[in-house]
């Protein structure tokens, strides 16, 4: 599945595994921790629809009897709450929709929400809400993330933090997770359409209703229920394309909309395969440009060439210590757990920093790297799957074309990942959206697009695509972000700046530009080279395409 | 009633003639919030670490990925010509010449930082920097586990959850304590002149025994005169409140994390808690003048006695104070209010209490003023 539209998930300092993401804004005290929900191959294969929700017991509210819309004040219909990662005091609640829009009197299901109060609220009537990636991600569960990145705009509005139905608390959409080792598992025989029909049974919920309009006509009901007249819209990853339905649907309650790392609505998001395999050839040459890389490891895309066909004949059987248990265990270390774990790696500039010796140690027979990395991606679910395959099965599979399949084949995550795709929608029997909601948005809210030169899901050229009708509107490219631009660079900034002036006229990308490339580990311990006169990591610039396009 | 009422009149208009004495006890009102306000905003603009922190980093070829990290979070070089000299802090961090052989063999690598730490100014940029320094040692040690195959969460044994029960408008207490000392401060300060004008003053000028031998009774000239008082001093309260609440709101708190709002709610409040306050002080102020022999004595006394109130309302808004101060008067009110201001509960038992003895206290003085008016000796100043 697309976990390639997974951000990142954030913890605070407490819990900090030490991996830090790229944030500007160095005065809040929390620390970003490695927590992406990354997917291996395993998951991509339904087996791990099954993923074990993260824990939400820091919540605190009660959730109390069911709230009615006609409650009088925002006081009186939230309570206050914590999130995991924050703190501050918040406000909790949930607005109660029917699951099928067209059955209003049908199931009923909660959505919930919480909201990040300003710090000094400057307009009661407006608030920023921010919309999680995946599908199948929880805007709450991220609630430290969003709150350490948009701090600037939180000093003058709320935050609004909604668990888009099938996420989170909003009526979760996950399986349970496999009696198998991940370490040891073989995600070459793996009976998809099995396990995927065992989710499913699992599932008390129409999978049908999990798609991304009728979760906008959820949020729209909370925007209503709240108050506010106005809403800000930070939208990462697959979130971009709830905002900028949003955006097509109700843009009377829109003031400002920030797409990060985007999913225009012409593309199906299974064209990830061809970004994905453009993520791995911009690393290759980013190791090659580098000096003190290019010297430690000559040979890096033949590396992993040889390794990737190694595994191709079959997947390498070792005994190896568990990375947390420290027991002793088997690692079946196959072709989907070696690329799946690059991939994930990729989306970190910190951790994709660490690749180059990870690949080269692999073709030395040593998978220790890789299967540290790949431990990254197993614990820690962070996505929801069955909400994933409702999204993807319903807006997504149907936009397949010959071609687009006759590409996939030359890509083994791209082949890989439709044909488990494949399998799930056959069992999970979303009908296709309409052909109107691939159209492009048309719109003059000010939006302002951004996009990450060497991020591995949604490359820049799908900005181009979303900007395509949107008359007030500018693009950036960050050239040395991944996925997740604000996460890493000063977009926060611009975003904070947009919120406040309402315009994106007086916006310049420039800030972007700055080196915060992250050097290559040359070893299992350093990245800086030992005759750092001769080999420094400055190179030749082969990517500074940043600019406003307007 | 209406002889009260006319003698009110007249120790009114007598104030507004000497406009330039009791202005001057408005003038408190008025200034103290914007000379506050510009105060804390010149502090806020000290405390806060700039965006751009610029500090002097040696042997920065080193170690380039630390740098850019630095510089990503915007802690950047100074430049080296100096140009920016005004903007570079005095915090220096040395990086060794054996970094890079050091992170090559798996160790600590060393850094130093040498910068002074009582200086104010620097120590928000320092922890800065410090915090920055950590996150990127915690993220290489996270990726130097990985490349070993270890899951760094391994060497976070613990998850420490912090659930902060302020809130953003709890957080300023500290500033709304100081704020509200200025209120009731405001409303001693405002009366003092027309008190002491209008006891010690007008027996200098000999009209006292004037007023004395209309047909008015002292407990009637007492009231008249507390009333006037009152007046005023509530007029500085009334007037302190609305510049306040103007002031305040242009200071960026919210770059400290917390919000100042002096709502409605809270000005009605101290109004009302203002009242029996306003009456304490008139008749204290009133008390001491007519004790006192001259204008000038007057002067000196007051300053002395309203040292008392001031300190229990001080003493309060820095909460150095034992929990008996909430039962007493001004400082039990003082409390109340910030109590309201941080969202809890009144605390009405005390608020009653503090009253009560501030009520108290101003009958006690009415009475010892109105026995003392008829000595001959007080009214002539012998």
């Amino acid at each position: 599945m697309i976990d390639s539209m997974t951000h990142r998930k954030l913890s605070n300092a407490a819990q900090r595994l030490g991996l830090t993401l790229p944030r500007h804004d160095a005065t809040n005290a929390t620390c970003a921790t490695w927590r992406t929900r990354i997917l291996s191959t395993r998951t991509l294969r339904m087996s791990a629809l099954i993923l074990a929700m993260a824990s939400t017991a820091t919540w605190a509210s009660d959730v109390k009897s069911q709230e009615t819309q006609a409650a009088a004040d925002i006081a009186n219909k939230t309570d206050t709450c914590y999130v995991e990662g924050v703190s501050d005091r918040l406000n909790c609640g949930f607005v109660t929709v029917p699951e099928n829009p067209n059955k209003p009197d049908g199931k009923q299901i909660q959505v919930h929400y919480v909201v990040l109060p300003a710090v000094k609220n400057a307009n009661h009537q407006e608030a920023l809400l921010a919309i999680a990636g995946g599908p199948g991600q929880s805007a709450i569960e991220n609630a430290a993330g969003f709150d350490a990145m948009l701090s600037k705009v939180r000093q003058q509005q709320d935050i609004l933090l909604i668990d888009q139905r099938g996420t989170g608390r909003s009526n979760l959409l996950a399986c349970d997770e496999g009696a198998q080792s991940p370490l040891s598992f073989d995600d070459n025989n793996v009976d998809t359409l099995a396990e995927t029909q065992k989710c499913l049974t699992k599932i008390d919920a129409d999978v049908t209703q999990y798609g991304s309009l009728n979760a906008i006509k959820d949020f729209e009901a909370v925007r209503a229920h709240l108050g506010y007249k106005k809403l800000h819209i930070y939208g990462i990853s697959y979130g971009t394309r709830m905002a900028q339905l949003y955006m097509r649907l109700y843009p009377e309650h829109l003031a400002t909309v920030t797409l990060d790392g985007i999913v225009p609505m012409q593309q199906s998001v299974l064209e990830i395969g061809s970004a994905i395999d453009r993520g791995f050839d911009l690393l290759f040459k980013d190791c090659q440009a580098t000096a003190a890389c290019n010297s430690q490891f000559p040979q890096l895309k033949a590396d992993f060439e040889r390794v990737d066909a190694k595994l191709a004949t079959g997947p390498v059987m070792e005994n190896v210590y568990d990375p947390v248990t420290g027991e002793k265990t088997m690692l079946t270390m196959t072709r989907g757990k070696f690329s799946g774990s690059i991939r994930m790696a990729l989306y970190q500039a910190n951790v994709r920093a660490l690749l180059p010796h990870a690949i080269h140690q692999a073709a030395k027979n040593n998978f220790q790297p890789i299967l540290g990395l790949y431990a990254l991606t197993i614990d820690n679910a962070g996505m929801a799957m069955g909400m994933h395959a409702s999204v993807v099965c319903g807006e997504d599979m149907h936009r397949i074309t010959p071609t687009m399949r006759e590409q996939a084949q030359h890509s083994f995550m791209g082949r890989t990942m439709l044909e488990g795709l494949e399998a799930t929608c056959s069992v999970w029997k979303v009908p296709a959206v309409d052909d109107s909601f691939s159209e492009p948005i048309n719109s003059n809210i000010p939006t302002l697009l951004l996009s990450g030169e060497i991020d591995p899901a949604t490359p820049p050229s799908w900005g181009e695509l979303a900007i395509e009708k949107l008359t007030n509107a500018k693009h950036f490219v960050a050239p040395y972000a991944t996925h997740g631009v604000a996460y890493q660079s000063c977009a926060n900034n611009l975003i904070a700046d947009l919120v406040r002036s309402g315009s994106v006229n007086d916006l310049d990308g420039e800030c972007l530009n700055k080196d915060v490339r992250r050097s290559f580990y040359l070893n299992a311990s350093s990245v800086e080279p030992l005759n750092a006169t001769s080999t420094k990591t400055t190179t030749t610039d082969d990517h500074t395409s940043t600019g406003a396009k307007e | 009633m209406n002889k009260i009422i006319a003698m009110v009149r007249k120790e009114l208009i007598d104030a507004a003639r000497d406009k330039r004495s009791v202005m001057a006890g408005l003038y408190y009102a008025i200034g103290t919030p914007l000379i506050m306000c510009g105060l804390f905003m010149v502090l806020i603009g000290q405390l806060t670490s700039p965006d751009d922190l610029k500090i002097t980093i040696k042997n920065p070829d080193k170690a380039p990925d630390l740098v850019r990290f630095l510089s990503n979070k915007g802690i950047t070089q100074g430049a080296a010509d100096g140009s920016d000299a005004k903007d570079l802090k005095a915090i220096e961090l040395i990086i060794s010449t054996d970094y890079a052989a050091q992170m090559n063999q798996g160790k600590s690598a060393e850094i130093t930082i040498v910068a002074d730490n009582s200086e104010e100014k620097l120590q928000n940029s320092i922890r800065r920097l410090e915090k920055q320094l950590q996150a990127y040692s915690a993220e290489m040690g996270s990726l130097r586990l990985i490349a070993r195959g270890i899951d760094p969460r391994v060497v976070q044994p613990l998850k420490v959850n912090v659930q902060d029960k302020a809130t953003t408008d709890s957080k300023g207490g500290m500033i709304l304590g100081i704020a509200i000392f200025t209120m009731i401060y405001s409303v001693f300060i405002s009366g003092m002149n027309l008190a002491i004008d209008t006891s010690a003053g007008e027996r200098e000028r000999n009209s006292l025994a004037l007023l004395l031998s209309h047909p008015l009774t002292t407990r009637q000239l007492v009231l008249s005169k507390i009333i006037a008082v009152s007046l005023f001093a509530l007029l500085g309260l009334v007037l302190i409140l609305l510049v306040s609440k103007i002031a305040y709101a242009f200071v960026p708190w919210q770059e400290l994390g917390f919000s100042v709002n002096i709502t409605t709610e809270f000005m009605l409040l101290m109004l009302v808690v203002g009242i029996p306050v306003a009456l304490m002080a008139a008749c204290l102020q009133l008390f001491v003048s007519f004790m006192a022999k001259t204008f000038k004595e007057a002067q000196s006394y007051l300053t002395m006695v309203l040292f008392v109130p001031l300190a229990l309302s001080m003493a309060a808004s820095y909460n150095i104070a034992p929990d008996m101060l909430q039962w007493l008067p001004v400082s039990g009110q003082q409390q109340a209010l910030m109590d309201f201001i941080k969202g809890k509960d009144l605390p009405m038992l005390q608020l009653l209490v503090s009253t009560l003895g501030t009520l108290a206290i101003a009958i006690l003085l009415a009475f010892g003023m109105e026995r003392s008016l008829r000595s001959e000796k007080v009214i002539f100043g012998l």
